[in-house]
């Protein structure tokens, strides 16, 4: 049992200094890439990892490392911002949801559900087709797709919180709705919440990814990793370099938000676990 | 009880190996096509893949040899009187169609009628507007009336909309585009979207100990890569053509050809003249210099030769007009400057998808346009919206795509000069030329007048031409004969063989 929390507080924190370095990375883009990610330089196409172009370069002469890190501001910029939105939506969905009587209750949920029902990149498709391509567009789409999970998420505690004793004691002492809500409901949730996010924000990485890999989100010839993965795959064969760094960097991301949210919910869930 | 075990994988090996042997008997070309054809009914599209897939269920009264002549197909030898008003086709005898009818002049007349007839709603009944009337004198012989000399008609017959169809099956309202029957080397034996279309030999078919093959099967892989690893895997016999990015990996196989020829394709980056700054040919001009052409077909198109008007450059029609605008970026500022092109103006530049060639070419233009000061966004959008919004609305400032080569000129430039064309272009001087050489016959007496309207093209620029490109045909080296048409890069199996 304690080696077990040992070896998961070694991942956790691996994962969490992953993300740092990746979060900062994004910040200072402009200052530490090596080149400006955009930049031709049509002799040196396809170079490999070396002294010009430390991970190499792309079909256009890009530079590889440089596209990474301008890629991560927009796969975390794209991360924060739909989860922002996915937790907003979901969660006053959720509690207006687990608060009300039978019919609201259903009709919200059937709501949240019928969205959780589509595929989700089908969904997303949907919605940017609606809203035109663009980064925007992908993040209110992320958002508005994974917000039926929030909802579930906090509609199930609420229901199981709102009938604990102590807020049961607070609401017969006549504590108006709004202050039980804020003091009691939310902050018992917030747990779930942030699993919950930890984990939304990898899936979100991944569909934003595969949007512009379908040439949906990010517009060429901006930074972005799944764009840098549609253009690598002609070059497999070739030059390998170009699918290989965006691809891992992608995957560690995904690895260490979902080994944080795991870590996350064995301590911050007080049931499981402890 | 080990003995009957024998006897049983016996008896198995034998009932499996049977139908492979069967099998290994045929020859059966598995080929690598990149999409479905949209219809398989000849007089229902205008898809480019359409038409090389059913070159090979169909035939048309005459047809473009290798050498670009036009030479009889299922007319045998043709006259036109001297006014070029009146054609008399003589037609082949012993052509039987797939459904069993015998080829005669009531099938051809029926087939025209139906290209013309409003209900078919074919994109190109345009090109047979000319006719007047059609005559059947007797069952071997068409005579066609135009009610106005018309150029192009031959080409327009030899193309794959021009397809001959059965009278009886018109006729009866057969569904041509599920179950096509015409009198081609090949026989439609199903056709599942998305996977493979299968095409059996047509036994009767009117060539000689032609088509060699038994069977095809065409196999639908969007994905190019994949393509390519089953041509060097052998799992796939040839493709319909391999990027310039393939041919690194395909080098290293022994077992696969290359083939490296000039297309018929016309590159282009596509101007709008209704933007208010793009209507400015000084502008469209400063474009042009700020483009290193030969760069863009290299990197983008793996090479190829460059044009300056709009003409595939192994064209008889073509004129050579490169030295107009070279890639001179000072040049193309100061005409900016002199244009009064605001600072703060910014362009859309909208690409196919679902072509990598054009969009790895826009990130390419994109960059020589910012580097002569000019502000470029790049939007992609998928091909039915690029159909709709760019080349039908002209929703869109610049544009990157490759017009197909066409038999004859006039389907090249025809209309251009209206401001029908998606780069609502407005010279009407330009358009009389055009209108006027689709009217005239005679090779010299036509190309008096396209070099005027190719030289208004080119000193105007609603393009930016960049040029024809190579065609990368791959095959595997036990494939023989496996032949293009040229001009229409429409693949014909009638010759080919497997060693």
């Amino acid at each position: 049992m304690i080696r077990a929390r040992g070896s998961g507080s070694v991942a956790f924190a691996l994962s969490v200094l992953f993300l740092f370095v990746l979060g900062a990375a994004a910040l200072a883009a402009p200052w530490i890439s090596p080149r400006n990610p955009i930049a031709q330089d049509l002799p040196k196409r396809f170079s490999p990892p070396g002294r010009d172009f430390l991970l190499g370069s792309d079909d256009l002469g890009r530079d590889i490392l440089s596209r990474i890190i301008h890629g991560a501001r927009s796969a975390l910029l794209v991360g924060i911002v739909s989860v922002s939105i996915a937790t907003a939506i979901g969660m006053t969905a959720g509690l207006v949801a687990g608060l009300s009587p039978g019919i609201v209750d259903n009709a919200i949920m059937l709501l949240m559900d019928s969205l959780l029902s589509f595929p989700t990149v089908l969904l997303a498709i949907t919605v940017v087709s609606f809203l035109g391509y663009g980064l925007t567009q992908v993040m209110v789409a992320i958002g508005v797709i994974y917000s039926p999970t929030f909802a579930r998420v906090v509609r199930a505690e609420t229901l199981v919180i709102k009938t604990e004793e102590y807020v049961e004691a607070s609401r017969a002492l006549g504590s108006p709705m709004g202050k039980v809500v804020f003091r009691h409901i939310i902050p018992n949730l917030l747990g779930k919440v942030i699993v919950q996010a930890s984990v939304t924000f990898a899936l979100a990485v991944v569909v934003e990814a595969s949007l512009s890999y379908l040439g949906l989100g990010m517009q060429p010839p901006a930074a972005s990793w799944g764009l840098m993965l549609k253009d690598a795959r002609n070059y497999l064969v070739q030059a390998p370099w170009m699918a290989l760094y965006p691809g891992l960097v992608l995957a560690l991301a995904v690895l260490c938000f979902n080994v944080i949210g795991d870590t996350l919910s064995e301590r911050l869930n007080p049931r499981v676990g402890r | 009880m080990k003995r009957s075990t024998l006897v049983m994988a016996a008896v198995l090996a034998a009932l499996l190996l049977l139908p492979a042997s069967l099998v290994f008997a045929q020859k059966v070309l598995n080929f690598g096509l990149s999409g479905n054809p949209d219809t398989l009914d000849p007089h229902k599209t205008a898809g480019t893949l359409t038409f090389q897939t059913l070159k090979s269920i169909y035939d048309t009264l005459v047809e473009p040899d290798q050498e670009e002549r036009i030479v009889p197909a299922l007319a045998v030898s043709w006259t036109v009187s001297a006014d070029g008003l009146t054609w008399t086709f003589k037609l082949r005898t012993g052509v039987v169609f797939h459904n069993g009818d015998r080829f005669a002049s009531r099938d051809v007349k029926a087939t025209f009628d139906r290209v013309r007839d409003k209900a078919t709603a074919s994109p190109k009944a345009s090109e047979f507007a000319a006719i007047a009337s059609i005559d059947t004198p007797d069952d071997m012989t068409v005579v066609i009336k135009l009610s106005k000399p018309f150029a192009p008609f031959l080409a327009v017959l030899a193309s794959g909309w021009a397809a001959i169809l059965p009278k009886s099956l018109i006729d009866s309202g057969n569904d041509f585009a599920t179950k096509p029957v015409g009198t081609g080397p090949f026989v439609l034996k199903e056709f599942v979207r998305d996977s493979r279309i299968v095409l059996e030999k047509n036994k009767n078919y009117w060539i000689k100990g032609s088509p060699k093959l038994d069977r095809i099967v065409m196999n639908i892989i969007p994905e190019r890569a994949v393509q390519v690893q089953g041509l060097i895997s052998g799992a796939i016999d040839a493709v319909e053509f391999v990027g310039p990015n393939d041919l690194s990996v395909l080098a290293a196989s022994p077992d696969v050809q290359v083939d490296k020829v000039l297309s018929a394709l016309i590159q282009v980056m596509a101007i709008n003249c209704t933007n208010p700054i793009l209507a400015d040919a000084r502008v469209r001009q400063a474009i042009n210099y700020a483009v290193d052409k030969q760069t863009v077909l290299d990197v983008a198109y793996g090479g190829g030769r460059i044009i300056g008007t709009f003409m595939d450059a192994t064209n008889a029609y073509y004129k050579d007009f490169t030295s107009l605008y070279p890639y001179n970026p000072d040049k193309a500022r100061s005409l900016l400057k002199e244009a009064g092109v605001p600072a703060d103006a910014s362009f859309t530049l909208v690409l196919p998808s679902n072509y990598e060639e054009h969009v790895k070419a826009g990130q390419l233009y994109q960059d020589m346009l910012t580097k002569v000061g000019l502000k470029v966004n790049i939007k992609l959008v998928d091909w039915p919206t690029w159909l709709a919004d760019v080349y039908t609305a002209a929703k869109y400032d610049f544009t990157v795509i490759g017009h197909t080569g066409k038999l004859d000129p006039d389907g090249t430039v025809g209309g251009y000069g209206n401001k029908s064309k998606y780069v609502r272009w407005d010279n009407p001087q330009a358009l009389d030329l055009i209108t006027r050489a689709a009217g005239t016959i005679g090779y010299e007496n036509r190309r008096k007048l396209y070099d005027q309207a190719l030289e208004i093209m080119a000193k105007e620029v609603p393009f930016v031409y960049l040029g024809s490109s190579f065609r990368f045909k791959a095959y595997r080296k036990n494939v023989t004969d496996y032949r293009m048409t040229p001009k229409l890069d429409t693949f014909d199996f009638r010759w080919t063989d497997l060693m």
